[in-house]
């Protein structure tokens, strides 16, 4: 019994991906990456190049955005917070942010980046929503990281006698900077597959390729959800998905080699 | 000098990071705020969704009790899964397997819900309606099936940690005694484990329960009370991403939208204080000796 409950997870894994290769493989060529969607609906014919472009764009935002305020925090949370009753309230709160659902960041994005600031749907709305979402993703990893740095250096720091902000950048961050990056790769991965908040600020059917941060942009994981959901093309569809799978799965397995190198490099 | 600059910086940016908490919070309480103070409690207890009829109907009820019907039968499936899985995992896996099943579970949580959802519409749903010759397959069960496999991850991880981190004297004292192993890990082990066996519930409960892309595909998103695991529904994330890009920024069915983010959210905060309580707490359950 329960060695079947530990092959169903296995089987799981493999299924999804085999699936996905099978039915997707054939529609995930060259020219599917590299050129517009084409046809009549938009989207029959061509590939996903703008979908693509607005993915990556969303995730650079969003981990500009939450990447610098999110390593200060965890700093604070693990250096200087000591045992205050404020970390006590920021440790809640950064739990009880990363519980948030994704749809209802998007619903404050939608309300106060779109409409009060009047960004409208765009890139630069859809991105810092993401980078709201991804905010206590990194501050949890880069608090867990800073934390795990051996107790042996701070000890030997404070014997020497070193401020505690020099021993923080010339010790503990270096020593901690794999898993801290391991943390930001699986922050920009959550970041890329996330359709709710930007199905509500950023995300359009269809849009050029100019970029621009006041523009609607066409993102990867939206585009599967269309495509699917209008019944517009179910082989294109297959074919995204199969190219964010592997997207996701090539940022999760280098934040997971980071973190096991990380783990051998400290005794 | 430095170290006074950045004790500042890093305390001024936490700061600024809890504000911002309560800035969403608050944010979304004041553009609900309209509805809630003349609809009242109707607003959760009503079932008529019709947001643009005169008088408009505001009854987010069919709403809750999807997303609950959705999370709780997710939960129903997943927790004798996951926790047999952990066991396997904590007692009987071979290191090899382990070490190949746990960096899996860490992938599987990094698959985009879409993609959980999309999956799930061309397999599981066709399967519905080619076996059981339904018109369309779609229904609350789907949407939960779908979920379970979503929240395994989290369920298997945490359980683990729990079992884990029961004393091996237990073990010890009951292998001594001579009982088999698999009936040290139910009698021995999973009472021993089970409030972080209750957290890693609760945990994947909030999960499911805010999930979105899954069950907008999957649960079918009809506006009628749900009947049964069977019939369709639609959960309120559901009905958020389906109808914002549509309302009127401003108008009731707007601020109605934000009721029901506001309620998502709510229902999500209790789970992660409850959680955090029992975090705090079980180190004490089971006495290190």
């Amino acid at each position: 019994m329960f060695w079947s409950a530990g092959l169903v997870i296995l089987l799981v894994l493999t299924g999804i991906i085999g699936y996905l290769l099978l039915r997707g493989g054939s529609s995930l060529t060259l020219e599917f990456l590299t050129t517009a969607p084409k046809g009549l609906p938009l989207g029959t014919g061509g590939g996903v190049l703008p979908a693509i472009k607005g993915t990556l764009l969303l995730v650079l935002i969003a981990v500009l955005a939450a990447a610098v305020p999110g390593l200060i925090t965890a700093i604070y949370l693990s250096e200087y917070g000591e045992s205050s009753k404020f970390k006590v309230l920021v440790n809640i709160t950064i739990q009880c942010m990363a519980g948030i659902p994704s749809i209802v960041t998007g619903l404050f994005g939608y309300a106060f980046f779109v409409v009060y600031l009047g960004f409208g749907i765009s890139l630069l709305a859809g991105g810092l929503s993401l980078g709201i979402m991804i905010f206590p993703v990194i501050v949890l990893t880069a608090r867990d990281a800073l934390l795990a740095v051996n107790e042996q250096y701070r000890l030997a720091g404070a014997a020497l006698g070193v401020s505690r902000w020099y021993m923080l950048h010339r010790v503990i961050i270096p020593q901690s900077a794999p898993a801290i990056l391991s943390g930001i790769l699986l922050a920009m991965g959550y970041a890329a597959g996330a359709t709710a908040p930007i199905m509500v600020t950023a995300a359009v059917i269809s849009a050029g390729m100019s970029g621009g941060l006041m523009e609607p942009v066409m993102a990867l994981p939206y585009h599967l959800y269309i495509l699917f959901s209008q019944h517009i093309s179910m082989e294109k569809a297959y074919g995204t998905a199969l190219l964010l799978v592997l997207l996701l799965l090539f940022l999760n397995i280098t934040a997971l080699l980071l973190k096991g190198r990380h783990r051998k490099g400290g005794y | 000098m430095a170290d006074t600059m950045a004790r500042f910086t890093s305390l001024m940016v936490s700061v600024c990071a809890t504000i911002l908490l309560l800035a969403i919070v608050v944010f979304i309480a004041r553009e609900s705020w309209p509805v809630w103070s003349s609809y009242g409690l109707k607003l959760i207890a009503g079932t008529d969704w019709s947001p643009l009829a005169r008088p408009p109907q505001l009854g987010l009820g069919t709403m809750v009790l999807s997303t609950l019907w959705v999370a709780l039968g997710a939960m129903f499936i997943a927790a004798p899964l996951g926790f047999s899985g952990a066991v396997f995992l904590a007692e009987f896996a071979p290191a090899w397997l382990a070490g190949v099943i746990r960096p899996v579970l860490n992938i599987l949580t990094g698959i985009p819900s879409v993609v959980y959802g999309f999956v799930g519409a061309t397999v599981l749903v066709k399967w519905f309606e080619v076996s059981f010759h339904m018109a369309s397959g779609e229904s609350l069960f789907c949407a939960s099936l779908v979920l379970t496999v979503m929240v395994l991850p989290y369920i298997v991880t945490t359980s683990e940690v729990a079992i884990r981190s029961v004393p091996a004297e237990y073990r010890q004292a009951a292998l001594a005694l001579g009982v088999s192993r698999p009936y040290v890990a139910l009698r021995v082990l999973l009472p021993l484990a089970k409030r972080g066996l209750l957290g890693a519930l609760i945990l994947g409960f909030g999960r499911a329960a805010g999930e979105t892309m899954a069950v907008l595909m999957l649960a079918g998103n009809t506006l009628h009370l749900p009947a049964s695991w069977f019939s369709k529904g639609e959960p309120l994330s559901a009905l958020i991403a389906l109808e914002l890009g549509t309302s009127e920024s401003g108008s009731t069915h707007y601020q109605a939208l934000f009721a029901a983010g506001l309620i998502l959210l709510i229902i999500l905060f209790i789970i992660n204080l409850t959680l955090t309580i029992i975090r705090k707490d079980s180190g004490r359950v089971v006495r290190k000796s």
